[in-house]
C-alpha cells in the first residue's frame, strides 16, 4: 500500500493532511523571518502575520545587528564558523580513517586488558594525587599514559577472558555519545583548567574548543563513515594492492573519493552539530572564541524580550547551514560507484 | 614472465579445510585455467597466488622467487577481477596509469604505454571517459589493460567473462586469447565455464573439493578423462552415465545395464574390462556419440522429457531408467515429451568407470 496507489476523496485528504505538516513545520521558520522584520510596536501589540499587509517591515534589527551595537556579533560567528568548519573537517577525516581501520581490519582486543587499563589509569592517578601529591593534570597525565602503554603492550598476550572484535569497539565508540554532554562538558572544563594550570591554556581557544568539538563528533562520524565504507567493492582496494600501491595511497586516492557521498553527509552532520552546539560551548569560552549560539541564548537575558533582535540572530544562525547543505546536497548524491563493479 | 609452482599449499579458514594440500606447476608462459564447481577452491588458489589470500601452508614460488610471505604488490602479478574493479572516480586513463603514476614512472612513458594499450585493446576513444560511460565489455578491457601496463610475470583472471553476455563472452574470449599469443606472458585464469576453459587453455586443471582431479590439455580431457567427475564436467551436454554390470558370456564380454542396454563390449576394450567382469561399473556415453537408433549399434530405450532443436542437431532429453539421458539425433527430428524412444550409441567411443570410486577403466 504506497501513497501512490489513493484514488478519489483519499487522495485529497493525504494531499491535505501533507499541506498541514507542511504548514506546522516551515511556521517557526516563517515566524522567525517576519519578526526579524518588525518594529517593536509591531510586536508587542498583539499577533502580525503578513508583512505590508497588517505591519509595515524595516530592516532596523539588521541594521542593529550587522552595525554590531547589539555585541560581538562578528566575531562570534567567525568563531562559531572557524571553529565548526575546522572541526567537522578533522572530525571528519579522522573519523573516515577510523572506520576504514574497522571495517577492513580484524582487531582484537582482550577485556582483561582493557580492565587493567581502568584500573592503573584510575589507581594511577590517585596514588600520584593523594600519596606523592602530584598536581591532578601531571598525575592524570602519567596514569594514562603508564595505563595506556601497559595495556597495548599486555594485549599482545593471551590473556583469559572475554576478546572483544570490530563490532565491539564500534559500540564503545558510540556509547560515548550515551550519556548526557554535561558529564563531559563539566569534566571536560576541570581537565581544561587544569591544563591551564600547567601553562597550556586550553579554556576559551581555539584549540579547545575544536578538540572538545572533535572528540566528541568522533563516534558518530565513525558509526556513520563505518557504514559507508563497508557498502564499498573490497575488489577495486584488492586491485590497488595487487598494483603495489601503498596501503595509505589506497586510502586517501581511492577509498575516500569513493566515499564522497558518505564523506559530505557525515561532514554536513557534524558541521550542522557543532555550529548549533551550545553546551560545551557555554563552558569552555566567554569571551575571544564565544560562538553564535551562545550570543543568541544570551540575548534574551542581556536586554529583555527584543523578539525582532533576537530573530535577526537566529536567522544568522540558520542560514549558513540551509545553504550548506543546499550546497552539499548535490554532491551527496549516490550513484558515484557506477562503474567500478559490475 | 615466470613459472609458478604450488608445492604442499593448503588453505584454512579456521577448522575447515577449504584445499587440502595441492601441488602444482605451472610453466612459463603457459596459459592454465582452472576450472570446476563453485566452492571448489579455484579462486582461492587463483587468490593465493595474488597474496590477497595467506597461504596456511606450502611454498608457493613465482619464477625463482618464494613469495609465500610477501605481499600482493610484491609479486608482480596483475589481476583482472570478475567485477572489473575500475576506480569509479578516475578517467579510464587515469585508471590504466594509476599504478605507473604510484610507482613514480616519468609522465611521458606513462602516457606511452596508455596510448599502446589502448591502441591493442581498442580504448583509444574512450581514454577520457569515466568507467560508468563505458559499457560491460569495454570495462573489461580497460581492467585487462591495467594488467598489462604492470607488465607482470603473471597474468591473473578471476571470471572476467562472467558479467559479460554470451556475444561479447565469445569475442573476449579470442581476445585475451590473441593477448596470450602476443604477450606470451604465464596466464592462470579461473572459471566455472568449462566451455572457456577448454577453447583458451593451453591445460586445464579440474578442480572439486580443492583437489586436482586432472590436470591436462583440452583434448586429454575430452578423450581421456581421468574420472567419473571430470568426465561429466568436461562437454557440453555432459556425458551420460549408466550403471551396470559387465559380464562374461561364451567368448565375449557383455555390458548389461540400466534401460535395455545390453551390448557385447568391442574387441579393443576387452583386455582392459576382463578384471572387471561380473562386478558393476559405470557406463559413459557423450551425447555427441549417440545418434537414432540403426545400422546394429547398441541402443538405450529413453522416454522423452524435452527436446532442445538447436540448428545443427536436435537434443533428446530423456530419462533412461533411474538415469538423465541425452541423446544428440538428427536436426528434423520431431518427439512429444513421454514418448519412448531408442537411441543407439557409438561402442568405439564409450567410457566405463569403476564404480566405487569413479576411476577410468582403461
Amino acid at each position: 500500500m504506497s501513497v501512490r496507489d489513493l484514488t478519489g476523496n483519499r487522495r485529497w485528504l493525504a494531499f491535505a493532511g501533507c499541506c498541514a505538516w507542511f504548514v506546522f513545520t516551515i511556521f517557526p521558520l516563517y515566524w522567525v523571518a517576519i519578526t526579524s522584520l518588525k518594529t517593536p510596536p509591531d510586536v508587542v501589540n498583539g499577533p502580525t502575520y503578513f508583512p505590508f499587509i497588517d505591519f509595515e517591515p524595516t530592516l532596523k534589527a539588521w541594521r542593529d545587528l550587522l552595525s554590531g551595537i547589539r555585541g560581538e556579533f562578528y566575531s562570534n560567528f567567525w568563531s562559531s564558523a572557524i571553529v565548526s568548519v575546522s572541526s567537522s573537517v578533522f572530525a571528519t577525516l579522522l573519523g573516515a580513517m577510523a572506520a576504514y581501520a574497522l571495517v577492513r581490519f580484524p582487531f582484537r582486543v582482550r577485556l582483561l586488558s582493557g580492565v587493567i587499563f581502568f584500573a592503573v589509569a584510575m589507581g594511577g592517578f590517585l596514588l600520584g594525587r593523594n600519596v606523592f601529591g602530584i598536581s591532578p593534570a601531571m598525575a592524570s597525565i602519567l596514569a594514562f599514559t603508564v595505563a595506556l602503554a601497559l595495556s597495548v603492550f599486555l594485549n599482545r598476550f593471551p590473556l583469559p577472558g572475554k576478546v572483544l572484535g570490530n563490532d565491539d569497539i564500534v559500540f564503545w565508540f558510540v556509547s560515548q555519545r550515551l550519556f548526557p554532554p554535561i558529564v563531559v562538558a563539566f569534566a571536560l572544563f576541570l581537565l581544561y583548567s587544569e591544563m591551564g594550570k600547567m601553562g597550556f591554556k586550553m579554556t576559551d581557544t581555539y584549540l579547545g574548543l575544536t578538540l572538545a568539538y572533535i572528540s566528541f563528533s568522533l563516534p558518530i562520524v565513525v558509526w556513520l563513515m563505518r557504514d559507508f565504507i563497508s557498502a564499498l567493492p573490497l575488489e577495486v582496494e584488492e586491485a590497488a594492492m595487487v598494483d603495489n600501491v601503498p596501503q595509505w595511497r589506497i586510502f586517501f586516492g581511492i577509498v575516500l573519493p569513493m566515499s564522497r557521498p558518505g564523506l559530505i553527509a557525515t561532514f554536513v552532520i557534524t558541521l550542522a552539530f557543532t555550529w548549533n552546539e551550545f553546551l560545551f560551548a557555554l563552558f569552555l569560552t566567554n569571551s575571544e572564541w564565544q560562538t553564535l549560539p551562545v550570543l543568541i541564548a544570551g540575548q534574551n537575558s542581556q536586554r529583555g524580550d527584543e523578539w525582532w533582535a533576537i530573530s535577526a540572530a537566529a536567522l544568522v544562525a540558520i542560514i549558513p547551514m540551509v545553504v550548506v547543505a543546499g550546497l552539499l546536497g548535490r554532491l551527496m548524491r549516490s550513484g558515484l560507484l557506477t562503474g567500478a563493479v559490475k | 614472465m615466470a613459472k609458478i609452482s604450488l608445492s604442499g599449499v593448503t588453505k584454512s579458514y579456521g577448522s575447515v579445510q577449504v584445499i587440502p594440500s595441492m601441488d602444482l606447476e605451472i610453466e612459463e608462459g603457459e596459459f592454465v585455467v582452472l576450472v570446476g564447481p563453485s566452492g571448489c577452491g579455484k579462486s582461492t588458489t587463483l587468490r593465493m597466488i595474488a597474496g590477497l589470500e595467506t597461504v596456511s601452508g606450502g611454498k608457493l614460488m613465482i619464477g625463482e622467487r618464494d613469495v609465500t610471505e610477501l605481499r600482493p604488490g610484491l609479486r608482480n602479478c596483475a589481476m583482472v577481477f570478475q567485477s572489473y574493479a575500475l576506480y569509479p572516480h578516475m578517467s579510464v586513463r587515469d585508471n590504466i596509469g594509476y599504478g605507473m603514476k604510484v610507482r613514480g614512472v616519468r609522465k611521458a612513458e606513462i602516457a606511452s604505454a596508455i596510448e599502446k594499450v589502448a591502441r591493442i585493446l581498442n580504448l583509444s576513444e574512450y581514454l577520457d571517459r569515466k568507467p560508468a560511460a563505458l559499457s560491460g565489455g569495454q570495462r573489461q578491457r580497460v581492467a585487462i589493460g591495467r594488467a598489462i601496463v604492470r607488465d607482470p610475470d603473471v597474468f591473473l583472471f578471476d571470471e572476467p567473462l562472467s558479467n559479460l553476455d554470451a556475444k561479447l563472452r565469445v569475442e573476449m574470449r579470442v581476445e585475451i586469447k590473441q593477448l596470450h599469443r602476443r604477450l606470451k606472458t604465464t596466464m592462470v585464469y579461473v572459471t566455472h565455464d568449462q566451455v572457456e576453459a577448454m577453447t583458451m587453455a593451453d591445460r586445464v586443471v579440474v578442480l572439486r573439493d580443492g583437489i586436482i582431479e586432472q590436470a591436462a590439455d583440452p583434448i586429454t580431457l575430452y578423450e581421456q578423462p581421468a574420472n567419473q567427475f571430470v568426465a561429466g564436467f568436461i562437454g557440453a551436454p555432459s556425458m551420460n552415465m549408466l550403471e551396470g554390470r559387465i559380464e562374461q558370456v561364451g567368448e565375449d564380454l557383455r555390458f548389461r545395464g540400466e534401460a535395455g542396454s545390453d551390448f557385447a563390449i568391442p574387441q579393443e576394450r576387452v583386455a582392459s574390462l576382463a578384471p572387471y567382469a561380473g562386478e558393476t561399473c559405470v557406463l559413459g556415453i557423450r551425447p555427441e556419440h549417440t545418434h537414432e537408433e540403426g545400422g546394429g549399434d547398441p541402443s538405450v530405450e529413453i522416454e522423452v522429457v524435452d527436446i532442445e532443436p538447436l540448428g545443427p542437431h536436435t537434443l533428446l532429453i530423456g530419462q533412461a531408467g533411474g538415469a538423465k539421458f541425452t541423446g544428440q539425433v538428427a536436426a528434423g527430428t520431431k518427439a512429444e515429451p513421454g514418448e519412448r524412444r531408442h537411441i543407439s550409441f557409438d561402442p568405439h567411443k564409450l567410457h566405463f568407470f569403476r564404480a566405487g570410486d569413479g576411476r577410468t577403466i582403461r
